[in-house]
C-alpha cells in the first residue's frame, strides 16, 4: 500500500515535469517558427497545444485520486496542492507559447520581428526554453540550488523585456505603431512564461522548506 | 481544539472565494478610477493594499483543514480542489488590476489614455469590475446559471479589446508608439483580468456539477432552446 501510495506521488511529479517539457519544446518550436516565419511549424505548435491541456487534465486527475484514496498528511500533502497549482502554470505556458505561434502565424508570410528586435527574441526563446526545463527537473528532484538558478534566469528575461521596451520606444524605431504592438504582446507573453517557470519552482521550494522565496515581481 | 465540520468549512471556503471576487473588484474599481479619474490616491491605495495575499493564504489554510481532518470525497473533495485553483486565479485578477493602477501612477502629469480610447476603457473597466462581482455571486451561491453568463460577458470584452486594436492600429494613431504600448499592455490586463474571471465561475460550474464547463455551457443551451 505504500509503495503503492509512493509510486502515485511520483507519478504525479513526472507528469508535471512531462508538461513542464511539453511547454518547453512549444516554446522553442513556437520561437523558432516566429524567427523564420515557419508558417508549418506554427501551424504545429497551435494543434499541438490541446496535447498539454490533455496533460494537464491527466495530472490533476492524479492529484484528485491521491486525495481521495490516500488522504496524504503533512509534506506530502503540500506536494499535492502544489501540483494542483503548477498544473495550471504549466499549462499556461503552454498558452502562451500557442500565443507566440499565433502571432508568427498572423504576420505570415511577412516576418512579425524587425531585425533590430530579433536578438531580443533569440534570447528570450532560449531563456524561456531552458526555465521551462529547469522548473521540470527542480519538480522531479525538489532540489533547492538548481530553483535559485531559475530565479537568475528570469532576472535575465526580465532585463531583456525591459531593453525590447527601450528599442519600441526609441528615437531610431522607425516601423510604426503596428509592429510595435506585435513586439509589445510578444515580449509579454515570453515575460509572463517565464514568471509562471519560476513560479512552478518556488511552490518546490516551500514544499521542501516550508518558506516561499521572496515576493515575484509580476 | 477540534476543527470545524466539513460543512463548515467547505462554507468558509465560499465564503473566503467570495469575499476574494469582491475585492478583486474594488482593486479594478479604484485602478480605473486612477486610470480613467485621475484618482492617483485611490491607485497608491491599490496598489498598497495586501488584502488579497491575505484572503488566499486564508482559502489554503482552510482547504488543506479540510483534507488533512476530513479527508474528503467526491464533490466536497472537488469542492476543495476548485477552490484552489479559484485563488490562484483571483490573486492573478489583483495582480492584473494592480497593473492598471502602476500605468496610472506612472503617467501622473499626463493622462495615462488618449481620448480616442477612454470609452472604451471605460467600458472594459465597468465589465470586468461587473465580471469579477458577479463571480463572487457564483461563488457564494453556486448559481451555474449565471456562471454560463460570464461566457457572455468575455465575449463582450474581447471585443472591446479588438475595437481597441482597430483604433491603435489605424494610421491616424496620432499619440505616438509610447502611448500605443500603454494602451496595447492596459488592453491586455483587462482582456486577462476577464478570462480569469470567467476561470473562477468555471471552477464552481466544475465543482457542483463534476463536468467541464464547456459541456455544461452547451447543456444549458440545448436546454434553452428546447424550451424556448
Amino acid at each position: 500500500m505504500r509503495d503503492l501510495y509512493q509510486e502515485q506521488l511520483t507519478g504525479l511529479a513526472d507528469a508535471l515535469a512531462d508538461m513542464c517539457g511539453q511547454a518547453a519544446l512549444a516554446m522553442e518550436h513556437a520561437t523558432r517558427a516566429l524567427l523564420d516565419a515557419d508558417l508549418q511549424l506554427a501551424e504545429q505548435v497551435i494543434a499541438d497545444d490541446v496535447r498539454i491541456d490533455d496533460l494537464r487534465v491527466a495530472a490533476e486527475e492524479k492529484a484528485f485520486g491521491l486525495l481521495a484514496l490516500q488522504a496524504p498528511v503533512a509534506t506530502d500533502l503540500r506536494v499535492v496542492i502544489s501540483a494542483i497549482h503548477g498544473a495550471g502554470d504549466i499549462e499556461r505556458m503552454g498558452d502562451l507559447a500557442l500565443h507566440v505561434a499565433q502571432a508568427a502565424r498572423r504576420r505570415h508570410p511577412q516576418s512579425v520581428l524587425p531585425d533590430e528586435v530579433v536578438p531580443y527574441f533569440i534570447e528570450m526563446g532560449k531563456i524561456a526554453t531552458a526555465l521551462a526545463h529547469k522548473a521540470g527537473d527542480v519538480i522531479r528532484s525538489r532540489d533547492v540550488e538548481t530553483a535559485a538558478t531559475l530565479e537568475a534566469d528570469d532576472d535575465a528575461m526580465d532585463d531583456l523585456h525591459r531593453h525590447l521596451f527601450s528599442v519600441l520606444m526609441g528615437p531610431n524605431w522607425s516601423h510604426g505603431v503596428g509592429p510595435a504592438v506585435d513586439i509589445t504582446l510578444l515580449g509579454r507573453f515570453y515575460e509572463r512564461y517565464a514568471d509562471h517557470a519560476v513560479t512552478v519552482s518556488r511552490r518546490v521550494v516551500y514544499v521542501v522548506t516550508g518558506r516561499m522565496p521572496g515576493p515575484l515581481t509580476v | 481544539m477540534a476543527p470545524p465540520a466539513l460543512p463548515q468549512l467547505l462554507e468558509q471556503l465560499s465564503e473566503l472565494l467570495g469575499r476574494m471576487c469582491t475585492e478583486a473588484a474594488t482593486s479594478l474599481r479604484g485602478a480605473g478610477a486612477g486610470l480613467l479619474d485621475g484618482r492617483l490616491r485611490l491607485a497608491e491605495k491599490i496598489v498598497a493594499s495586501d488584502v488579497m495575499g491575505e484572503l488566499r493564504a486564508g482559502v489554503e489554510d482552510v482547504a488543506t483543514d479540510a483534507l488533512l481532518f476530513h479527508a474528503p470525497v467526491a464533490g466536497d473533495l472537488r469542492t476543495v480542489v476548485c477552490a484552489i485553483r479559484a485563488s490562484g486565479d483571483l490573486e492573478r485578477m489583483d495582480v492584473l488590476a494592480r497593473h492598471v493602477a502602476e500605468a496610472a501612477l506612472r503617467r501622473q502629469s499626463r493622462c495615462a489614455v488618449p481620448e480616442q480610447v477612454r470609452p472604451a476603457f471605460t467600458e472594459m473597466n465597468r465589465l470586468g469590475v461587473e465580471m469579477a462581482l458577479k463571480a463572487a455571486e457564483v461563488a457564494r451561491t453556486r448559481n451555474v446559471l449565471l456562471a454560463v453568463e460570464l461566457d457572455g460577458d468575455d465575449e463582450a470584452m474581447d471585443d472591446l479589446h479588438a475595437q481597441l486594436f482597430g483604433v491603435l492600429m489605424d494610421r491616424s494613431w496620432p499619440h505616438g508608439i509610447a502611448a500605443a504600448v500603454d494602451v496595447t499592455l492596459l488592453g491586455r490586463y483587462y482582456e486577462r483580468f476577464a478570462d480569469h474571471a470567467v476561470l473562477v465561475a468555471d471552477e464552481t460550474v466544475t465543482a457542483v456539477t463534476g463536468r467541464r464547463p464547456r459541456e455544461v455551457a452547451e447543456f444549458l443551451r440545448a436546454q434553452r432552446s428546447a424550451t424556448g
